[in-house]
């Protein structure tokens, strides 16, 4: 019953509203922007949450983001900005551990059960947590799908080299710090 | 590694990340053991990062429902006046004290200056010279006054010790 409200509501929201198409502008980016959060914030949970506040503020401008690059650009910029405002807030507060969930991770490792390769996930947030912030950034967006070394630099406001450089740079503390 | 091979320790990582090894560097792990299993080292660390980095991120996609939840949410705004962001409410709010503020700090102070300068006038009005009090003559006195009728401006009252 409750399916069947939301689905017409919704369809009325794409048919009707001046914001007809937003539906297929989240099918294009949701995985990539609930991505872009889960890097930052480490947690399903609230990368959800921040994607669709991303999400909804898109759709307050969505006169002016009718094209799909700008929409995908904007879209991409601002769930980064909350995601890092979101992880800021859980560090004032120090409610929630900042280090990442390895448990949640393990879950997207094809339920592999390996404690060596546990023990190395958890290790591994770890050092990238204790990377420069610049470093850090570039990383975390570089293992997301679908951003290239320009959509990493669009969203952190640097050129596409200094993107390649700052990886090289995050890769090589990182083995240094595993050693 | 050995404290003379510490000034390899960038290529060694340069070149377990890349494969790049200059001819010098080379020639190095040729002689040198430690670094050569160091090399090795690396470069199975290297191996495992990146099989495990991409499992942070990649792969992983919000709940089945999301853009429904998300249009739901959107259409939910629909009938909302847009309001203002809050930061920009609050900011606002603040303008506004803050000129309140202004305005009337700058009354009180225009209103002490009025009143400073008033005090400061009547100050000037009754101020009078200290010499003003050398400059009195002994008859000031009987000047002032307006004589009766016959009577005279001279009409000094003589000492009686002096008649006799």
């Amino acid at each position: 019953m409750t399916g069947t409200w939301v689905s017409a509501l919704t369809a009325k929201a794409e048919a009707e509203t001046p914001a007809g198409g937003f539906g297929e502008r989240i099918a294009e980016n949701q995985r990539r922007v609930f991505q872009i959060a889960l890097s930052i914030l480490g947690n399903s949970a609230d990368a959800e949450d921040v994607a669709q506040e991303a999400f909804l503020r898109a759709y307050q401008k969505f006169d002016t983001l009718r094209e799909a690059e700008k929409f995908r650009s904007w879209v991409n910029r601002i769930v980064f900005r909350l995601a890092l405002n979101r992880k800021r807030g859980h560090k004032r507060r120090l409610a929630r551990d900042t280090e990442w969930q390895v448990v949640e991770t393990m879950t997207t490792v094809d339920g592999a059960k390996e404690a060596e390769q546990q023990v190395m996930l958890g290790r591994l947030r770890r050092e990238i947590e204790r990377l420069p912030k610049k470093l850090r950034s570039v990383l975390l967006l570089s293992l997301v799908e679908e951003m290239d070394a320009t959509d990493v630099g669009a969203v952190l406001g640097i050129p596409p080299g200094t993107v390649r450089s700052r990886l090289h740079t995050a890769r090589k503390l990182l083995l240094e710090g595993m050693q | 590694m050995k404290s003379a091979c510490e000034k390899w320790k960038d290529q060694l990582l340069e070149a377990a990340l890349t494969g790049a090894r200059s001819k010098e560097f080379e020639l190095h792990l040729r002689n040198c053991k430690s670094c050569a299993a160091e090399l090795r080292e690396l470069e199975a660390i290297r191996e495992h990062q990146d099989a495990l980095l991409p499992l942070l991120v990649r792969g992983s996609q919000p709940s089945p429902d999301f853009r429904t939840r998300v249009l739901a949410a959107a259409a939910a705004t629909e009938g909302e006046p847009n309001r203002a962001p809050r930061w920009r409410v609050w900011a606002l709010a603040g303008a506004t004290v803050a000129a309140a503020t202004v305005f009337l700090v700058q009354r009180s102070a225009v209103r002490k200056d009025e009143a400073e300068e008033l005090a400061a006038a009547q100050k000037l009005v009754d101020w009078r010279p200290p010499s003003d009090s050398l400059l009195k003559t002994p008859g000031q006195e009987i000047l002032k006054t307006t004589p009766k009728l016959g009577d005279s401006y001279l009409h000094v009252p003589v000492n009686k010790l002096e008649e006799e």
